[in-house]
């Protein structure tokens, strides 16, 4: 995979985790998100698209901080007191290191998004669904990482997800249909995908109850592409956010699962197997509706 | 030293006792604790404990292997029907 990105057209990198596409690139992952569109329709599936924020407190129902303290991005606004405002704009305002010098702030009670679904859970929160429900969303997601690569691993990303949430038996039948579904596009277009056991990324884990759980009893199976990059998941989350949300199917805690598609590294695991150029990219993509004429798409 | 039937009927006592909310009658020997969250992920080093504390043997969770406590059944052929010093827990 000695993919050099940045002397590709259409992908820009900025230094604090964060890509700025345009091109060819764009239009790709455009294609590629579309797709994932096309998928979710085969279920039937409503769209949504959710706000830049969540609220705080529900991911504390969560544990969300105690398990993931390191990834999580607050959006922060300034104190609106006259006083402090007036003491801001008069400041230096940003040091040498190019730090804002904030002051006080207003009361922190967001979180920018860290994975679409959660906005599902926190939607139907307090119902009783009559028959199992089938979702999808698109949402720029914040993830705080140690390191970035372009597109591999980035500050903000791309991630689709398909959801249900319904009983046990419906929500493993969906999984298992998407995988399938999803098998057969990858041998059809022979992207080497390897699906592996996966946990999510717990903060501490050795001391983190809920990694133990996953380890004991797999809910997460990655696609991982050229034997690091997971483009994608499947989880099945059992009836944790059925029970924290107070979701009901049958009188009793809802079950769910998501299929969730990392849409820039679906466009690296392209680029890295099939080359910078579409136009010399197999056939099948174009039949996929993946490649083929992408200069023209606005 | 307690027969098999006894062993199986403290740990189906004690998921009974920790879940709350599932009846005795329910729960069988393959019935799925984890998975149905029976047994919730924060009482698993709870679950540990009480299968150290039964059998005698030390767990290392670094070691332990996926479906090892997803049942009675998983939990007696792993933990209890193995000697003390054989093999180490792996068989789902």
């Amino acid at each position: 995979m000695a993919l050099d990105l940045k002397k590709l057209d259409g992908i820009g990198w900025q230094e604090n985790g964060q890509a700025v596409l345009s091109g060819m690139a764009l239009a790709m992952l455009r294609r590629l998100d579309r797709l994932f569109l096309l998928w979710a329709g085969e279920c039937g599936a409503e769209e949504y698209r959710f706000p830049t924020f969540i609220e705080a407190g529900q991911l504390h129902k969560l544990d969300y901080f105690r398990s993931f303290p390191h990834l999580v991005t607050f959006p922060v606004a300034l104190d609106t007191s006259p006083e402090h405002l007036k003491e801001f704009s008069r400041s230096a305002v940003i040091d040498e290191a190019g730090v804002v010098q904030l002051g006080k702030c207003a009361p922190v009670r967001e979180v920018l998004t860290p994975a679409a679904c959660y906005h599902f859970y926190v939607l139907f929160q307090g119902t009783e669904l009559k028959t199992a429900r089938n979702l999808t969303t698109v949402a720029t997601c914040f993830r705080r990482e140690a390191y970035y690569r372009p597109l591999e691993r980035q500050w903000n990303f791309t991630m689709r997800e398909i959801v249900r949430i319904g009983a046990a038996e419906e929500v493993k039948d969906f999984l298992a249909d998407y995988r399938a579904r999803i098998e057969r596009f990858l041998s059809d277009i022979g992207l080497p995908v390897a699906w592996e056991n996966a946990t999510d990324p717990f903060f501490d884990p050795s001391r983190n109850p809920k990694f133990l759980a996953q380890k004991l009893e797999p809910v997460k199976t990655e696609m991982v592409f050229g034997g690091a990059l997971a483009i994608g998941s499947i989880n099945f989350h059992r009836n944790f956010f059925g029970e924290t949300f107070d979701m009901r199917r049958n009188g009793e805690a809802a079950f769910s699962g998501c299929v969730a598609f990392g849409v820039e590294r679906w466009l690296y695991a392209f680029l890295s197997r099939f080359g910078p150029d579409e136009r010399s990219w197999p056939s099948v993509l174009r039949s996929h509706g993946i490649a083929g004429d992408l200069a023209n798409d606005k | 030293m307690m027969t098999e039937a006894e062993i199986r009927q403290k740990l189906r006592e004690w998921v009974v006792r920790q879940s709350g909310k599932i009846r005795p009658e329910e729960l069988a020997d393959d019935t799925a604790i984890i998975e149905k969250r029976i047994i919730k992920s924060v009482r698993i080093p709870d679950l540990i404990l009480f299968i150290e504390e039964h059998s005698g043997r030390t767990i290392d969770v670094e070691q332990l292997k996926p479906g090892v406590f997803r049942n009675i059944d998983t939990i007696y052929r792993n933990f209890f029907a193995v000697k003390a010093d054989g093999p180490g827990p792996e068989k789902a």
